[in-house]
């Protein structure tokens, strides 16, 4: 399942949904949260994030079927929210299983390393009353460089 | 002559103070010759010619010497994505 979301997500239940009787072995999941990214107190501190609808889907599915092509995978689940988020928030979710677990902890990685380098998403700070965008970092492309 | 849609997105969308863009140009034409035509037309379109700028061509990641084949649709054009 990929989906894109303004709503929260319940991470035992697509714990539960990646589940094969019998079959899984393994699974393998991250969630990313907000960050206090301030000196500023919490509640003054937001992010925005935007997508390129359409877009964002497609490099998900392209990233979910580059890694079941690299790994025997049982299932796939990405999650990623939108919309303004407040600090703690989840963003991101990412569930793989299989039916061992070296196979579900790599896919997991190389999912959130693409999805965070190759995937149509964009982050904007809100501290107080300012807004900034949030630039990409040189080690998120670097750490591509492992999966080639 | 081939009508395309262009969307911004982010911060460029800001800079331009546009997010969609409709225009007519002869295709087969490179991603960078796009970006010089969008910088004559539009407003602050300068924009487009700075560093860091990023590209889709219906939905695929493209870069300036990628041509835009005669069956584009859409092009966007964002700065470095940054999610998760």
């Amino acid at each position: 399942m990929i989906q894109v979301q303004e709503q929260d997500f319940h991470v035992q239940e697509l714990y539960q949904n990646l589940l094969e009787a019998n079959v899984t072995g393994a699974v393998a999941m991250f969630v990313g949260l907000v960050r206090h990214f301030s000196d500023l107190p919490v509640e003054a501190c937001h992010f925005e994030l935007e997508h390129y609808p359409g877009m964002t889907e497609h490099n998900l599915k392209s990233i979910v079927n580059e890694a079941k092509e690299r790994w025997p995978l049982l299932d796939v689940t990405v999650i990623h929210r939108v919309g303004r988020l407040s600090i703690n928030d989840q963003i991101v979710f990412v569930g793989v299983s299989a039916a061992h677990r070296a196979e579900a902890f790599a896919a997991c990685d190389f999912i959130m390393d693409y999805l965070k380098s190759r995937a149509a998403f964009w982050k904007k700070e809100t501290q107080g009353e300012k807004g900034q965008w949030v630039s990409a970092v040189d080690k998120d492309e670097l750490s591509l460089k492992r999966w080639s | 002559m081939s009508q395309i849609n262009v969307v911004f997105f982010a911060s460029l969308r800001e800079k331009l103070a546009m997010a969609e863009y409709q225009l007519e140009v002869e295709l087969p034409l490179s991603v960078v010759d796009l970006k010089k035509t969008l910088a004559s037309e539009i407003e602050a379109g300068h924009h487009l010619l700075d560093k860091g700028v990023h590209s889709s061509v219906d939905f695929e990641f493209t870069r300036d010497n990628d041509m835009i084949p005669t069956s584009a649709r859409e092009v966007a054009f964002f700065p470095a994505v940054t999610g998760g």
